[in-house]
């Protein structure tokens, strides 16, 4: 889940605040800067491999960084930041639709917008905008909210809560994130603007939305903490009446494997890391840091590595066997956990999950009926695949069915039946099977005139035959024409059946 | 779904004396053109406007049957008559049995009332309002049931008076069915009637068209028309994507070797209909354009067309897709289609490659068929935030280089997953079948060694069938047999001092003793066996055969090793006690490095003797937590183990002087002979070489 801080650099940040023990001046833009960095402190500890975009913005927009996992490129990038002039929302919601969908297409994001209260004056103002969103004429003009990817929308005000501009902002913030449509949320500082007050601030923030997903995978008697990235969001179902929620629970149970060439590449709505946890108690490790210092954190991460972990066995055999995981994230809600890599050396064990439901991959069944494939193979049938699972039914293109709307279609029918005329009475049975599935299509699609064309047809295959033909091939041509041409023809029940001669079809 | 407006859909097929008349469109069908002189190909046949009519219908039920087996049901009717039922198993079939006995309409005008459009649309009307079964199984779970439906009327207009009546028609009638609620029969929440006017071709349509509108709440009402033949059948599938949002794709260049000369091939397209979510990635896109073109196939909808990439190999990858779609080949049974879809249904996967003017290979879909069903998969093409990842060596447990991953491997294929059959389902009866699985699982994994230095009794190849046998649910007497024999196995093992497979526990000593290998392989026996215990008598015994084999002096690792491990098998299987199961693993932990200190200690050689006697409290903690047994068993076990001990003095202490025994005291001898040999050895194969 990507995330772009958008950063108001208009004069009015470079409004200076008085604080209560510092003898130096600072400025708004400094305190947003500080707080921006105490955010990315949060993302290095708990949620590192976020990608974050830096856009500074006035009335226009820049992007300072492109999206990254290194985020000391964002803290450098902070540092050169200069002062603009006018706050211009628009402009900054514009830059990040066009940045992020260049970028990641369809991928949920989310925005945090930093700037001070003041809404910018005249054209560009947050005020002009919302009230000429719905009158804009031309796509170019058309107002970037909501995105056209899920994203959500946070503000964060840095500027005293009580300050009655901030107080008349907040309605046209709110605005803002409902015009967006996917949630978000606006966050003013508790208290006077101060680097304390601004830490509690972004690290509320990044509590509330960037807490990662901390579970166990099961597998029997086998039990691993694990966390998941990214976080994996709730997912929502809408069906023609109703609204259904899903929630990856915090326990992500296996039930039994599957052969990749049995899966088939299934469609899968999200997909996680699964990444294990550090069985250590967190509390432990703080007292230790504060008792040792570095050296023994190095010592515990050396620690973690040696210690067994289960989704490390997980993740070598299902690459080795070419298998994965069928797992049940809550009721109704399934995934499979395999073997991924991006590039071909480092792989790592992956979760994704299938559209919530049973009937999500057709060829596996209903994920409630998977069942110990012991149970199964009661019978002798061992060594056979039970999958896919086939439907009862087969489609058009599997079975031979008849389709007359060009006349290509109705030729080659035809001539199926010709070409078994010809080899009368070799072909006698594959003859009237043929003109029998021609016929019964006629008459199903109230088709007559086909059968007396048909009739003439043989009659005048019956002409051509050589001399050497034998002579049963005229008899049973002769036959057919007749019975087309019958009163028994239009009935569907009837079959054209070969006529009875004294010739065995099967001598020569 | 069963609420969804393409749950139900009413075809009327006007049988009036009209549709007798010729389409005008006429089909040659003679292909003996080509031969030699003297035949007069014969003249083109022409279809009724009925046979078009019908055949339109069979398209449009083709096309959604394909692409939604399940849930979409369809009703045929003509005049008073309704052709088949809802749910009907399979409706193509029986509609075209049905409409071969009503026949085409006959061109002389008998009642023509019979016939009246009003007939028709009544009857449509009371089709829609009888449940389909997924609605009777709502109602039956007392579920509301919004039932909407749509209507196709296939017919001709008089005039846009007509229309108009047959608007106030339908009002008046669903408005009547609101009053009337009968108990079988369902009130019409929606209801959406589309009129298809159409005449011969070359004739003057004369209806007004009017876009799909709101009479009112729960009424639509489109009018739209067409000249019969070819130009119906379009009509017909146009509405049908839009009906059920279906798009089209046009796989091009696909090789074929040609019919006629088989050593040359040449490139052909096929156009395939799906639903369009499949391309919601392509037209996110801000740069679309261009991606669509006019259907190759004539038909009144745009195509995207996507070009094929010959497969290179026959290796199933799994591919990352983020949807997968039935699809229908618009052209069934031409040569093209038929190749491309007996290809598919053979088991090849086949990419589809965007055109991009940049010359940038995107590849955007997946054509693959599971089960006889070809389905059209969506692969993501944009950035994705999971790319460069940590790699799993540096997380928790990636330094760790031992882990039995080949076992584990054997583990997973011994929890395979199956669907269950109806049979089985039956038999399960309230429980579902993947609780079944789980219990699987959590049987296989009572006892499991994750790392190969942890354990000895899973690195032994001869005793590899014990656990195999001790987890089926019962044992037959020759299988009882079998495990008592491989338990006498390593008592002879033992009594021989035969060498066991020494974990590597580093490059820290020589590694424990041989009699401290022997200790920690009887309990993990142990534990093994007793994990195991409850599941049948024959298990039992099998747990008691070991526990009168081991010797007494192990009982102390039992006690320190074992005794939370058991504790940890029990609470762990349990969904409940995860937590409970949590302080066992750090129990556990605690023992085992208590264990491995000890074991460090045994290999530094600084104190070889042996094991201090057991204090009295742990042995009593032993009887105590020593599940599954009577009091009686337990006492008999304990007197059994004292009478052993005192009537089976270790045998090196007989001939040593004080109460120490030297162990190994062939050891140095052993060794020196071993590298006598192999350098004998060594020494043969040289001049060989």
């Amino acid at each position: 889940m990507p995330t772009i801080i958008a950063l108001d650099v208009s004069l009015s940040m470079s409004r200076s605040v008085l604080l209560p023990d510092s003898t130096e001046e600072y400025q708004r833009r400094h305190i947003a800067i500080h707080g921006i960095n105490t955010f990315l402190d949060y993302l290095s500890a708990n949620y590192k491999l976020e990608f974050v975009s830096l856009i500074a913005f006035s009335y226009l927009y820049e992007q300072l960084s492109t999206f990254t996992r290194d985020y000391s490129i964002i803290r450098t990038a902070l540092t050169k930041v200069e002062a603009f002039s006018k706050t211009c929302i628009e402009s900054a919601l514009k830059g990040i639709k066009d940045v992020t969908s260049e970028e990641w297409s369809n991928t949920s994001c989310q925005v945090i917008l930093i700037t001070d209260g003041s809404l910018g004056v005249g054209v560009g103002s947050l005020k002009h905008s919302l009230e000429t969103m719905n009158a804009r004429k031309s796509v170019e003009e058309k107002f970037p909210l909501p995105f056209p990817f899920p994203c959500k929308l946070h503000i964060v005000c840095i500027a005293n809560p009580n300050d009655p501009d901030v107080r008349s902002a907040l309605p046209y913030y709110q605005k803002l994130i409902n015009v967006g449509n996917q949630g978000g949320e606006i966050f003013l500082l508790d208290g006077a603007i101060s680097f304390k007050s601004v830490e509690e601030t972004f690290n509320r923030l990044a509590e509330k939305y960037y807490n990662p997903y901390c579970g166990t995978l099961l597998c029997g008697n086998f039990n691993c903490a694990v966390q998941l990235f990214p976080k994996p969001e709730p997912f929502i179902k809408q069906s023609n009446d109703e609204k259904v929620t899903y929630g990856v629970s915090d326990k992500i149970e296996i039930i039994g494997f599957l052969e990749i060439k049995d899966v088939g590449s299934p469609p899968t709505v999200a997909r996680h890391l699964i990444l294990p946890r550090s069985t250590k108690e967190k509390s432990d490790t703080k007292d230790k840091d504060a008792k040792n210092g570095k050296s023994e954190e190095e010592d515990d991460s050396q620690d973690d590595g040696k210690t067994p972990s289960f989704t490390v066995l997980l993740h070598g055999s299902l690459r080795v066997e070419s298998m994965v995981a069928i797992a049940r994230v809550c009721n109704d809600w399934y995934g499979m956990i395999y073997s991924w890599a991006d590039s071909k050396k480092k792989s790592n064990l992956m979760l994704a999950l299938f559209d919530p439901g049973q009937d999500s991959v057709p060829w596996l069944g209903p994920f409630d009926n998977l069942t110990s494939w012991k149970e199964y193979s009661a019978d002798d049938e061992e060594k056979k695949s039970p999958f896919p699972v086939r439907p009862a039914d087969k489609r058009s293109y599997a079975q031979s069915c008849v389709v007359w709307i060009k006349p290509s279609g109705l030729q080659s029918d035809i001539q199926k039946v010709l070409r078994h005329a010809r080899k009368l009475p070799d072909k006698l049975h594959q003859f009237y099977k043929e003109l029998n599935r021609t016929r019964r299509a006629a008459l199903s699609f109230g088709f007559h005139s086909l059968l007396e064309a048909l009739a003439t047809m043989l009659d005048r295959e019956c002409t051509l035959l050589p001399g050497s033909a034998h002579p049963n091939a005229a008899l049973q041509l002769t036959h057919a024409a007749n019975f087309l041409r019958s009163e028994q023809a239009f009935d569907e029940k009837q079959n054209v059946v070969p006529l009875l001669t004294n010739f065995a079809s099967s001598s020569n | 779904m069963a609420s969804s407006i393409t749950h139900k859909t009413v075809f009327i097929l006007d049988r009036s004396p009209f549709f007798a008349q010729s389409c005008n469109q006429p089909i040659e069908y003679d292909t003996l053109k080509s031969k030699g002189s003297g035949v007069i190909p014969a003249a083109p046949i022409y279809k009724s406007l009925w046979t078009c009519n019908v055949e339109g219908v069979q398209e449009y039920l083709r096309i959604v049957f394909d692409i939604y087996p399940k849930d979409r049901h369809f009703r045929v009717v003509s005049g008073r008559t309704s052709l088949n039922p809802w749910n009907c198993p399979d409706t193509i079939t029986t509609l075209n049995m049905r409409l071969a006995q009503v026949g085409p309409p006959l061109k002389s005008k008998k009642d023509d009332s019979e016939y009246s459009v009003f007939h028709g649309l009544s009857s449509a009307i009371d089709c829609l309002r009888e449940p389909t079964q997924e609605q009777q199984d709502m109602l039956d779970n007392g579920d509301i049931v919004r039932n909407r439906g749509r209507i196709i009327y296939l017919t001709v207009l008089k005039n846009d008076m007509q229309v108009n009546h047959l608007e106030e028609y339908i009002l008046e009638a669903l408005q009547h069915n609101k009053m009337s609620s009968s108990s079988d029969l369902l009130p019409i929440d929606e209801c959406e009637l589309v009129l298809v006017h159409t005449v011969p071709v070359g004739h003057d349509i004369r209806i007004t068209e009017k876009p799909c509108r709101e009479l009112n709440s729960c009424v639509k009402f489109e009018v739209t028309s067409s000249h019969s033949g070819r130009h119906l059948y379009n009509k017909l599938v146009y509405l049908c994507c839009k009906h059920f949002d279906l798009c089209s794709t046009t796989v091009t260049g696909i090789p074929m070797k040609e019919e006629q000369n088989a050593s040359s091939s040449a490139n052909y397209d096929v156009e395939l209909l799906h639903p369009a979510t499949a391309h919601d990635e392509l037209f996110k896109n801000e740069h679309a354009e261009g991606l669509v073109i006019k259907s190759k196939e004539g038909l009144p909808i745009d195509t995207t067309p996507l070009k094929w990439c010959t497969p290179k190999s026959n290796v199933i990858e799994l591919h990352q897709c983020s949807a997968a779609y039935r699809i229908c080949p618009v052209d069934v049974n031409s040569r093209p289609s038929s190749c491309l879809t007996n290809f598919l249904i053979s088991g090849r996967a086949v990419m589809l490659e965007q055109p991009r003017k940049s010359g940038a290979k995107v590849i955007s879909h997946m054509l693959a068929a599971h089960g006889g069903e070809i389905f059209i998969h969506s692969l993501p093409t944009s950035r994705s935030i999971l790319e460069d990842p940590p790699s799993i060596s540096e997380g928790c447990g990636g330094r760790v280089t031992d882990y039995r991953i080949t076992a584990f491997g054997e583990f997973m294929k011994e929890n395979r997953l199956a669907p269950t059959k109806a049979s089985l389902l039956e038999s399960y009866g309230n429980r579902k079948p993947y609780l079944y699985a789980i219990d699987h699982l959590e049987k296989s994994s009572r006892c499991w060694p994750m790392v190969i230095s942890e354990t000895i009794l899973f690195n032994l190849q001869n005793l590899s069938q014990l656990p195999q046998l001790l987890v089926q649910e019962t044992l037959t007497e020759e299988q009882l047999l079998e495990c008592t024999k491989l338990i006498y196995k390593v008592l002879e093992m033992e009594q021989k001092n035969d060498p066991l497979p020494i974990p590597a526990t580093g490059s820290r000593g020589k590694g424990p003793k041989r009699d401290e290998l022997y200790r920690q392989l009887w309990s993990e026996l142990e534990t093994l066996v007793r994990s195991y215990s409850d599941t049948s008598e024959k298990h039992n015994k099998v747990l008691e055969c070991l526990l009168n084999c081991k010797k007494p002096s192990d009982e102390k690792v039992i006690v320190t090793r074992k005794t939370p491990s058991k504790k940890e098998d029990k609470s762990g299987g349990g969904a409940g006690g995860l937590t409970e199961a949590e302080q066992s693993w750090k129990e556990l932990d605690r023992y085992q490095q208590m264990s491995t200190r000890e074991k460090m200690e045994a290999s530094q050689g600084e104190k070889t003797q042996d094991a201090p006697p057991p204090k009295k409290l742990k042995a009593e903690e032993l009887l105590m937590r020593s599940g599954g047994q009577t009091l009686l068993t337990m006492w008999n076990n304990r007197l059994k183990t004292i009478h052993q001990k005192r009537s089976h003095e270790f045998d090196a202490r007989l001939d040593s002087p004080g109460d120490k025994a030297k162990l190994y005291i062939h050891l140095d001898e052993n060794s020196s002979e071993q590298s006598n040999v192999n350098t004998a050895n060594v020494a043969k194969k040289q001049p060989v070489m």
